[in-house]
């Protein structure tokens, strides 16, 4: 059965309510939630309460119901060098 | 009765230290440390350690010093750049913080570094692939692995330890993406992030790293993250998540999650 889900993005405080399948899995919903913000490349987590998602479970399996609110996290990666700037 | 000497106790480096109940100075002093990373994190943690009361740290890098590094690294003067290599600058800098550490510096990559045989591996990198690779080495060790990460003001800190989760558990297809994208941040690189680092930033991510390392060395892992901890400089605030172990992730097999 379908769920409906908010979404809060923890980089900017907007939120976005979306529809889950159960087949789909977390990595889709924060897929999608990335696009429809059309969020920078970088990694990014799901966070329900103060469990992080693991991206291959799938709806059905993940405990979650409908009007559940995650919050997605930006994931820092670390930072760059002069000489990659000039290359990119 | 005890005698002591009047002013006794500014004698002793460390006695503000060993105020703090938990703490184990004689534990820390002779724990092994690896810091992967002589970049922006590194420098901190180094700092840290050293001031911390760590005594054997080495520390890896494969880099020279570049101009934007003067910002957030402690150690480095404009006379390295170009002409020092980050570790050993770091190592050399660091030692005049106390006579007696022993701080080893290795000029390479992460990958090719033997991490075994060490009490706590601290990352300090700057791209999933080497976090990942080092992680992977740490658990296979059991050595209990701080990383930490940054991205202009916001921050994490992830400590595993044996039969926690670990950062191949908490990643995802992003990171994977990331990865596919960006094989190095000096070299070869398709993509590199828009901000790098605030000193403001890596000064609080690697002094959490520093605090886990000294909870891990004093035997008192209870203590520790449990498993992640991000931080937002925006705003300063900061919060734990908890993570599972991935009953698929090859790090695990056959372990629960603590």
């Amino acid at each position: 059965m379908t769920i409906r889900l908010t979404i809060k993005n923890l980089a900017n405080g907007t939120t976005l309510r979306m529809e889950a399948e159960p087949d789909e899995t977390i990595n889709d919903i924060i897929g999608s939630a990335g696009e429809y913000w059309n969020l920078d490349a970088g990694a990014y987590v799901l966070k329900k309460g103060k469990k992080l998602l693991s991206g291959r479970t799938r709806v059905s399996d993940s405990g979650l119901l409908n009007d559940d609110i995650l919050e997605m996290i930006p994931d820092p990666e670390g930072g760059c060098r002069w000489g990659s700037l000039r290359r990119y | 009765m005890d005698t002591v000497s009047a002013g006794f106790e500014d004698k002793d480096r460390f006695d503000r230290q060993r105020r703090i109940q938990w703490m184990d100075m004689n534990r820390i002093m002779s724990s092994k440390i690896l810091v992967a990373g002589a970049g922006a994190l590194g420098n901190e943690a180094v700092k840290d350690l050293v001031l911390s009361g760590f005594r054997s740290i080495t520390i890896v890098d494969m880099d020279d010093i570049v101009t934007s590094n003067l910002s957030r690294c402690v150690f480095f003067r404009d006379s390295d750049v170009k002409r020092g290599m980050k570790a050993e600058i770091v190592a050399e800098r660091a030692s005049s913080l106390a006579p007696d550490v022993d701080i080893t510096p290795i000029v390479g990559r992460i990958q090719d570094t033997d991490v075994s045989g060490f009490d706590v591996i601290l990352g300090c990198l700057d791209n999933i692939a080497a976090r990942l690779d080092l992680n992977a080495a740490a658990c296979y060790h059991g050595t209990p692995y701080v990383d930490g990460a940054t991205d202009g003001m916001r921050g994490k800190v992830q400590v595993v330890l044996p039969g926690t989760a670990c950062l191949q558990c908490t990643a995802n297809r992003t990171h994977v993406r990331t990865m596919d994208m960006r094989h190095t941040c000096t070299g070869n690189s398709m993509y590199v992030p828009h901000v790098a680092s605030d000193v403001t930033t890596t000064a609080v991510v690697a002094a959490m790293q520093v605090r886990e390392a000294m909870k891990i060395a004093s035997g008192r892992s209870d203590l520790c993250i449990s498993n992640v901890s991000y931080y937002d400089g925006t705003i300063c605030d900061m919060f734990t998540a908890e993570a599972d172990i991935d009953p698929l992730c090859p790090n695990h097999y056959g372990e629960e999650s603590r």
